[in-house]
């Protein structure tokens, strides 16, 4: 039953291999000097999850695309389910993320990425491309992503609730949505941004008006029906207006600080904005060629914090430099683009679909992880794909190539 | 279940590859910025987190007597510290350490701003070990500092030559030596301790390490270390027990001074100045509420009146006119003036002598202290001529001393001070020639004084650390009338009708002069200014007791007291190596010690 391997996209498997090659050794950098014994045995359990995801990738390569197809559904519910339960029994110190199963703990958060894709990719599928600018497929679409971040909002990160959202307007960009239905997507996106009070300052009134002034004249262009018009210049507004609820009211303290010492990070150089600053620092002192593997001083003597997880670039920064960073850039760019060809290339529209909001997640996933270390993007917890350590993140990316590899694989099909 | 056609598709492939590859674009620009563009400024962020520079304090240099007394040392004093802890920690350390050794086991209080938070300095050993053995284990973040403390084992003894060291001030930081200083260190306030900061203090050196985000030194670079250059020990050339005797012969309950020189070269032997203080009160941490009184209003104790009293010196100034008479020939030895009946009528004022001395030449009017001779000697000699002489004994100059806060000039009047006051008369004369008038004197100036009608008329420059400088010869007095004026000062002390008897010695011929001040106090200033031997004087001494009388009762035994340790400290040959003073937990110099880390 194993897949014969010259059948597989080889190049992708050679750069997602490279990129957890890099991540173990850029893990075992980051706690061999640590005091704490636990830490510096990390990267087995990393280098023993990668194991444990081969026969696992093999059996989603080797599963007919049929199955895939019919299980998108329960998985997504199963996905759903587990979330709850994350609710209800989590464990973990001081975020509710983990499920305990027996000795391994998971992190339901991270399976229902995929799940989400699936089921949006099912469901989209299972639209006709003229269809997919109807209102009532973005109402569905939201339905879907909108379910399980509901269900991670409780867990105090932002981050992994935003990722769930991210390869939603690829992917309809995809199956046949028209830029006016697109716009009528995104703007309630951007109307958030606009009203966004502590990026804009003063400003931010004047912005927020511009912004529902010129949208509503596209909404007018674009669209050719009054109450349509209406309700998007009404949800547009309506956005911009709860988001700034949700800021002064829903929002916790940390969650707010992440956002304000990422537009300044020196307003709190030794509390909050130091995880910024310190990366940073050990980013930039890299330099060219590095300091070296087992060198960075910023990663050994700990002033950069997660190194080992959620800061895991800054440690490849530090160590091997410019270049190094440059090759893990270029590794990802190579898979997510290699993801859209492949998506390009699969005749099956569900595995085509699949493959667009893969190559999206894991977009959204490095820019907002790298962002983060080079204090492009505020601090979240969002690990970087097959690079950070943790199982759960490793296993579901591992499952998410081997979609990309069974519709490589399966590319002719209908 | 195609998507749109073929051509559609590929156009929305290239929207995303498009997208995809400007986001990355994006990243790549901004790290090519961090690591390439503004790499050099990341490096020394990076490098300044990790090197810490702790400061490697020099060990002050140590005092010692001529005689190898070790008058100022360093100590190692011992605080209890709390490092990075909260708030909780804090109290949870502090009502540990109050449960095993009571309430004011602790001084600190906390402070987030702060790395290292004292909790109580100087503690005993017994401190010591509770804490490290009992209460450490449960409280991780204690630590015991070991600090060096200055210490003057003998206490008030020298301490107004010594001075005292207290911490550095925003002018002292400020000054352009001030660089050297971290803001809670000590510094030399005043006496030779300031005089020779720069001299006692030596280079600290800076030792460097690698330490982590917790401040844990992870790797030291012994090879880049600066090592600090120890501070140099200043041997003065006190004599410890001159010192003591002068310090003992004061009498306690009232002001005074006593200034010792080797009549020869200078050299500061006693300077003592009563009352007194502890130098040790301004190191150290229990004793605030004696340095709050010693520094407040209306302490005198501070002012150290061998050089910074201004008096009028009495009868012990009579030796100019003595001087000026004879180098200019208005008078000899077996010349008189019309005699002395107990007072004398100039103008409209009644001078009053000490008693009824009948008809009496110079020796003589020395001896029993006459004023109506010098009145009568006054008239003939005049006013410049009297203050040129005065001038050339070193009156209303300074000596050239060098200490903090520096000497004072005294006052030599001069014509034009009395013109500015109401113009000159007789009678100012007359005041000055005895020692009441205007003149103003300290009791160094008066010891440099004694010392030149001693050696025969050098002018010494007193000193008390380093090399003497070349006594300067006085012109104009001529050595055979100095030894006329010592032969009188002989008689005061040695004669039948002398009025300085009490300082006689069995064992050495000492010669002086009384005076007695009329001041602004109720009783006269006593005054005694001697030399010994009579014969090749080696010693001389300047004594003042504020309102203690006449000088021949008060202060010439302060001065016997003086001369009598000199000599019979000059029997038992003189030791030169240098002795250590014993003192609980001492060293001869702390070691090296590391207290923070440099900004």
């Amino acid at each position: 039953m194993l897949p014969q391997l010259r059948d597989l996209d080889r190049p992708l498997i050679g750069a997602v291999l490279a990129l957890g090659i890099l991540g173990i050794t850029a893990v075992y950098s980051a706690n061999f000097a640590s005091e704490v014994p636990v830490l510096r045995t990390v990267w087995q359990k990393q280098l023993g999850y990668g194991l444990l995801a081969i026969p696992l990738a093999i059996a989603v390569i080797r599963a007919p695309t049929r199955f895939l197809y019919a299980a998108a559904y329960p998985i997504f519910f199963g996905c759903l389910v587990a979330l709850l339960a994350v609710l209800v029994f989590g464990t973990g110190e001081d975020a509710h993320r983990w499920l305990a199963i027996g000795p391994i703990q998971l992190q339901p958060s991270e399976f229902a990425k995929v799940g989400a894709i699936l089921a949006q990719a099912r469901y989209l599928a299972d639209t006709a491309p003229a269809q997919c600018s109807h209102p009532r497929v973005f109402v569905a679409s939201f339905l879907i992503v909108g379910l399980p971040m509901l269900l991670v909002a409780p867990e105090p990160d932002l981050g992994t609730a935003l990722a769930y959202v991210a390869p939603l307007v690829p992917m309809l960009f995809w199956a046949g949505t028209g830029p006016a239905a697109l716009f009528c997507v995104v703007s309630p996106l951007l109307s958030v941004v606009f009203s966004f009070e502590p990026a804009w300052q003063e400003l931010t009134p004047y912005l927020f008006a511009l912004y529902i002034l010129v949208s509503a004249a596209a909404f007018f262009y674009l669209l050719n029906r009054l109450w349509l018009i209406l309700t998007m210049v009404g949800l547009n507004l309506g956005s911009g207006l709860l988001a700034v609820y949700v800021w002064e009211h829903l929002l916790r303290p940390y969650q707010r600080d992440r956002i304000v010492i990422f537009l300044d990070p020196e307003s709190d150089r030794l509390g909050a904005g130091w995880n910024i600053i310190q990366s940073m620092i050990a980013i930039g002192s890299g330099g060219l060629t590095g300091k070296g593997f087992l060198h960075g001083t910023q990663t050994k003597y700990e002033f950069l914090p997660a190194a080992h997880t959620d800061f895991v670039f800054a440690v490849i920064g530090e160590e091997l430099g410019f270049v190094g960073t440059m090759v893990v850039l270029a590794l990802f760019l190579f898979v997510i683009l290699r993801a859209v060809s492949i998506a390009s290339a699969t005749k099956n529209r569900f595995l085509s679909l699949t493959a667009i909001g893969v190559a999206s997640m894991l977009l959204f996933h490095v820019f907002v992880n790298v962002g983060m270390t080079i204090g492009l993007m505020p601090v979240t917890g969002l690990p970087l794909p097959f690079v950070s350590s943790g199982g759960s993140s490793l296993l579901a990316n591992s499952l998410v190539i081997a979609l990309l590899l069974h519709a490589h694989l399966n590319r002719h099909d209908f | 279940m195609a998507l749109a056609g073929r051509d559609e598709r590929s156009a929305r492939a290239r929207i995303l590859y498009i997208t995809a590859c400007a986001l990355f674009a994006l990243i790549g620009l901004r790290l090519f910025y961090l690591q390439i563009t503004t790499f050099a400024r990341h490096a020394r962020d990076s490098d300044r987190n990790r090197i810490s520079q702790t400061r490697v304090r020099a060990p002050r240099g140590l005092i010692y007597a001529r005689d190898g007394e070790v008058l100022a040392l360093n100590r190692i004093i011992y605080s209890i510290t709390l490092e990075r802890s909260t708030r909780s920690e804090y109290d949870a350390a502090v009502a540990a350490i109050r449960a095993a050794l009571g309430e004011d086991a602790v001084d600190g209080s906390y402070s987030r701003n702060q790395r290292v938070i004292r909790l109580k300095r100087d503690v005993d050993l017994h401190t010591v070990a509770v804490v490290e053995e009992l209460i450490k284990p449960d409280h991780p973040k204690l630590a015991v500092e070991i600090e060096s403390q200055r210490y003057y084992p003998y206490g008030h003894t020298c301490s107004h030559l010594l001075g005292y060291m207290g911490v550095v001030q925003e002018e002292d930081l400020a000054a352009p030596s001030g660089r050297a200083y971290a803001p809670d260190d000590y510094i030399g306030k005043t006496g030779l301790e300031k005089e020779f900061e720069s001299v006692l203090r030596g280079v600290d050196g800076v030792r460097f390490a690698e330490v982590d985000a917790a401040g844990r030194v992870r790797r030291e670079f012994p090879e880049r270390e600066q090592p600090a250059i120890p501070g140099q020990d200043l041997r003065l050339t006190i004599d410890l027990d001159v010192q003591r005797a002068a310090e003992k012969a004061l009498p306690d309950s009232l002001a005074g001074a006593v200034v010792a020189l080797d009549a020869r070269t200078g050299a500061v032997l006693a300077l003592a100045s009563k009352p007194d203080f502890d130098p040790n009160v301004f190191v150290s941490t229990h004793a605030q509420e004696e340095r709050r009184r010693l520094l407040g209003e209306g302490s005198m104790a501070l002012l150290n009146r061998a050089l910074n009293g201004r008096y009028c010196p009495g009868s012990t100034i009579k030796m100019v006119a003595a001087t000026a008479a004879l180098e200019e020939g208005l008078t000899d030895t077996l010349s008189s003036f019309p005699g002395c009946r107990g007072a004398l009528q100039v103008g409209g004022h009644v001078f009053h002598c000490t008693g009824v001395h009948g008809e009496l030449n110079l020796l003589q009017a020395l001896e029993v202290s006459c004023n109506i001779y010098f009145l009568h000697l006054a008239q003939v000699l005049g006013f410049d001529r009297w203050r040129l002489y005065a001038a050339r004994f070193g009156l209303g100059q300074r000596t050239g001393f060098c200490m903090e806060p520096p000497e004072s000039v005294g006052l030599l009047p001069s014509r034009e001070y009395y013109r500015q006051r109401g113009g000159y008369s007789l009678g100012r004369l007359m005041n000055l020639v005895i020692g009441q008038g205007e003149l103003l004197v300290t009791p160094l100036q008066m010891a440099r004084y004694t010392a030149a009608i001693a050696n025969g008329g050098y002018l010494v420059q007193p000193y008390v650390w380093g090399q003497p400088a070349d006594p300067v010869r006085i012109e104009g007095i001529s050595p055979a009338t100095l030894r006329t004026v010592r032969k009188a000062m002989y008689r005061v002390v040695n004669g039948s009708r002398g009025t300085g008897r009490r300082a006689r010695l069995d064992q050495v011929e000492v010669a002086g002069k009384t005076g007695t001040a009329q001041g602004p106090r109720e009783d006269s200033d006593a005054w005694f200014v001697a030399f010994a031997p009579y014969v090749a004087p080696t010693i001389a001494v300047a004594a003042v007791v504020e309102g203690g009388g006449t000088g021949g009762t008060a202060a010439a035994p302060v001065v016997r007291a003086v001369l009598a340790a000199y000599f019979a400290a000059d029997e038992d040959s003189v030791s030169t190596e240098p002795k250590l003073a014993q003192a609980d937990s001492t060293s001869r110099h702390a070691p090296p010690l590391s207290a923070w880390a440099l900004q």
